[in-house]
């Protein structure tokens, strides 16, 4: 079974989603984008709850537009649940259940038959969006469609929750959309990635490649490349390379001419400390260092440029190389790990493209 | 810094204590002036006496009168008033706030009025209201007009307060409820109803208090059957206050008996 989503607009006051184009097949898809971006909403059409203002939405090559919500065989799972306060855990369940065994088999596969007869209301944040899922499950759902379902979620059981929902989702043999504004979220359940600013689709593939080749330089920060560049394709003889102020650096350019400005960007994961000088190394002082816990960042300023460099380092790397603010290092940007992005006039700000 | 502190906890406590004070003094009085009238009508009549009159036809016949009248008029504005109070809490539509407008006028509007609009339409000058009585069911002096005077008076009270009470579901859980595959139907007698009851009960509550005390409106298109609010006019006129106390007291009974569901069953709709 397929879900189409076909050429699917829908405005409300001076925000504008679309023209979205998806085709979901029994798979997970990741909706990644900022809050306000409109993935929401994308649910919602689909859903049925919001009426779009143009395109259509099918399942299985079910016209679904204009179907009531209930009609649609579309399950929606929201932020905080939305469990029916005023019943028990079991009771949810039951609500969308064929059987009394349906609501069992679900209690065991989201391990809540320990607070199944608790009212919904006392349940903590993590058992809630258990029970929404099994209540979600026990629907039978043709598509189902989640909503942020960990956003409001602990750290520690946010992962928890994340790592079971993966292989749940993928055994489901139905579309799933998965929408989220965390890219590790988004990468870790997704076996596609869109990426959504501005009510646009920006980028559509696997996350690797997202990752690896995003298409805007709002994907590229969104997911983390937050080394975003400007440089000149220029000659060198053998080949086309980049001119970053004055800097030579060796990349794959692409479909950019000689003469062209272009953005390029690099994952600070991909940057390495240099031992000594090769082609793609830059020097510089470290001006900012930032411990985030599972690793470092430090920032470069490479001499003579104002930019800094953003470097990545596992605890383990970062105590071997034994640094500190201030200290100067050489870094390596290789040149397989440079993405060029494209031109500057399509996309002059880090930011959706606007026209 | 902490001398500074205590300073001006010190002139905060003194700024507050002053004003508390006017407040509990004025409000006490306020207090005060409700419950001494109550009080004293208690004190006013011996128990024994009141009880001795409240087994008189003229007392048992409006006590019956007003109890039927009230309880039609309650669920006929309720069967009426939730579907439209759902509506005025739901609806995008332009359209609330003038509808909101035509269901609190009755609420605005002095009873009295109330009752010679209500003549214009049900009189037997009317054309619905000799229609109405040449078919053997007149609409005025009858347990029908009653109904009609109270039903126009009290109604507003469930429509305004269910309408309050369904807007305090979150429209997410009823998104949720159509998602799972439930209808419209469904999801109101599954998920929206019993959220809003508490709020639902208060407003048939109120609209039932209000329909007992109905005096206005009922007196202009209903003088008989008497309803307990015109006995007690006119027993006041013809025979004196003492003889209207039986059934004040009566009605006062129920009205503190209305309160007490407010505060159990029934969201209180003023906390």
């Amino acid at each position: 079974m397929t879900l189409v989503v076909d050429g699917m607009r829908r405005s409300h006051g001076a925000f504008e989603l679309g023209p979205i184009d998806l085709a979901v097949d029994e798979e997970v898809l990741s909706v990644l984008g900022p809050s306000g971006c409109g993935k929401t909403t994308l649910l919602s059409t689909i859903a049925g709850t919001v009426t779009p203002d143009a395109g259509t939405i099918s399942l299985g090559g079910l016209d679904l537009t204009g179907r009531p919500p209930e009609k649609r065989g579309t399950v929606l799972v929201f932020q905080d649940g939305a469990l029916f306060p005023h019943m028990t855990a079991r009771e949810n369940v039951a609500y969308a259940a064929s059987s009394e065994k349906r609501v069992e088999e679900l209690a065991d596969a989201l391990e809540i038959d320990a607070v199944l007869d608790q009212r919904a209301d006392t349940l903590s944040g993590g058992e809630r969006q258990r029970v929404a899922l099994a209540r979600s499950l026990a629907a039978d759902p043709d598509a189902l469609l989640l909503d942020e379902p960990l956003a409001n979620l602990d750290a520690p059981i946010k992962r928890r929750l994340r790592d079971e929902l993966r292989p749940l989702l993928a055994s489901l043999d139905v579309p799933v959309i998965y929408v989220t504004h965390d890219q590790r979220e988004a990468t870790a359940i997704g076996d596609r990635l869109a990426v959504i600013a501005d009510g646009e689709l920006l980028q559509l593939d696997t996350p690797d490649e997202v990752f690896a080749h995003p298409a805007t330089p709002f994907v590229a920060s969104f997911t983390g490349s937050t080394n975003l560049f400007r440089g000149a394709v220029v000659e060198t003889g053998t080949g086309r390379a980049l001119d970053w102020n004055g800097r030579r650096l060796d990349a794959a350019i692409g479909g950019a001419t000689v003469g062209e400005t272009v953005q390029f960007c690099i994952r600070p994961e991909y940057v390495t400390l240099a031992a000594d000088e090769t082609r793609n190394s830059v020097e510089g002082a470290i001006t900012r260092r930032v411990f985030e816990g599972d690793g470092y960042l430090l920032d470069v300023v490479p001499d003579g440029g104002d930019e800094a460099v953003r470097l990545a380092l596992s605890p383990p790397a970062y105590e071997r190389a034994g640094l500190d603010e201030r200290d100067r290092v050489r870094l390596a940007l290789p040149a397989d790990a440079i993405h060029v992005i494209g031109g500057v006039e399509e996309c002059s700000a880090i930011g959706p493209a606007r026209r | 810094m902490a001398t500074r502190t205590d300073a001006a906890r010190s002139r905060t406590t003194l700024f507050g204590f002053d004003w508390l004070t006017v407040a509990l003094v004025l409000g006490g009085v306020l207090c005060l002036y409700y419950l001494t009238p109550l009080v004293s009508l208690f004190l006013s009549v011996p128990p024994g006496e009141i009880l001795a009159r409240m087994t008189d036809s003229t007392v048992v016949d409006a006590a019956t009168t007003s109890l039927l009248s009230a309880s039609i008029s309650t669920t006929v504005a309720t069967v009426f008033g939730l579907p439209l109070a759902y509506w005025l809490a739901r609806s995008e539509s332009g359209w609330t706030n003038a509808v909101l407008g035509v269901v609190v006028l009755p609420l605005v509007l002095p009873p009295t009025v109330g009752g010679i609009v209500l003549l214009t339409v049900f009189g037997p000058g009317a054309p619905i209201g000799a229609a109405a009585a040449s078919a053997g069911v007149p609409l005025t002096r009858s347990l029908a007009g009653v109904v009609l005077a109270q039903t126009f008076v009290a109604s507003p009270f469930v429509v305004v307060t269910a309408k309050a009470a369904f807007e305090g579901v979150d429209r997410t859980l009823e998104h949720a409820s159509r998602s799972l595959g439930k209808g419209r139907w469904t999801t109101a007698r599954n998920v929206t109803l019993p959220l809003a009851m508490p709020g639902i009960a208060a407003g048939v509550t109120l609209t039932f208090a209000r329909a007992m005390g109905e005096f206005g409106a009922t007196m202009m298109l209903s003088y008989y059957p008497r309803t307990m609010p015109v006995q007690i006019w006119v027993s006041f006129i013809e025979l004196g206050l003492d003889n209207a106390y039986p059934i004040a007291v009566l009605l006062l009974l129920i009205s503190v008996a209305a309160l007490a569901i407010l505060n159990t069953v029934a969201a209180n709709p003023w906390q």
